[in-house]
């Protein structure tokens, strides 16, 4: 007798990676909520706090990152069709502007530690600190996933690993607005 | 066009309209209520972006009950962050 199908068996690549992915929205999502439910307490301070912030540079990082998800779903999808080199290309480039993001997020805390602001300057900071920060150590990880994958150019390897990066790209059109334009 | 390419430009363009909108209501053009409703706008668009990448990239349009409930936490999700964004 043939087993029941199960929702699962529709799931695009691992399980184990789908996982992960809502491990790290729930964790995610979790800090974004507790950023705005802390809001309540002080919305005054947090809109003068955020005026501190970048709203350009994190504009331009969304593009890049949406970019690079866009780059990665292409190499993913020339892997899978046997274009092991075309597939690379796009990984490649995915990887490249995965690092403009971390240079821009870099220049970002950079200017912000250079202006005397840290992480306990105001609750704000300490959430924009530490949910901004472990989204750029997603992205580094992502960095040095994406080329591991596309040297190996397996398909179901580099689907895993830009499933991973299209989490990191989910996350921060979230983390963006939240953090940087919600006034 | 292919799918992951017309996503592309849809997630571009909603951040545009994102950013358009932060950038009216911190100059005053939009003020009050109407700052307010900037606000859940700019939330809306995060939601319809964050439901572009699950389905195109991450290609959960190709599992359509996954798609749904996936769809479901995310709305109830978003509706848990407006909430909190007009407590505020």
């Amino acid at each position: 007798m043939a087993e029941a199908r199960s929702a699962f068996d529709d799931l695009p690549g691992d399980l184990m990676i789908w996982v992960l992915i809502v491990s790290e929205l729930l964790v995610f999502g979790a800090g974004l909520a507790a950023f705005l439910g802390v809001r309540i307490t002080d919305p005054a301070g947090f809109a003068a706090a955020q005026d501190h912030l970048h709203r350009a540079a994190a504009g331009v990082n969304t593009v890049v990152l949406v970019t690079s998800g866009w780059l990665a779903a292409l190499g993913a999808q020339a892997v899978e069709a046997g274009r092991l080199g075309r597939g690379r290309r796009f990984l490649a480039g995915a990887t490249v502007l995965g690092a403009l993001f971390l240079a821009i997020k870099a220049a970002e805390y950079g200017d912000m530690a250079a202006a005397g602001i840290g992480i306990e300057t105001h609750a704000f900071f300490t959430f924009y600190y530490l949910v901004t920060g472990f989204h750029a150590a997603h992205v580094a990880a992502g960095i040095v996933v994406l080329p591991l994958v596309a040297a190996r150019a397996r398909a179901r390897e580099v689907e895993a690993g830009v499933a991973f990066w299209h989490m990191v790209d989910l996350v921060w059109v979230l983390v963006f607005p939240v953090l940087y334009l919600l006034r | 066009m292919v799918r992951v390419t017309r996503a592309w430009l849809f997630l571009l363009a909603l951040s545009a309209g994102s950013t358009a909108l932060s950038v009216a209501v911190a100059e005053g053009a939009l003020a009050g209520i109407l700052a307010t409703l900037g606000g859940a706008a700019i939330l809306t668009l995060a939601w319809a972006k964050a439901r572009m990448i699950l389905n195109a990239y991450l290609r959960l349009d190709e599992a359509p009950a996954l798609r749904r409930g996936f769809g479901l936490a995310l709305a109830l999700y978003a509706l848990v962050l407006l909430g909190l964004y007009l407590a505020g």
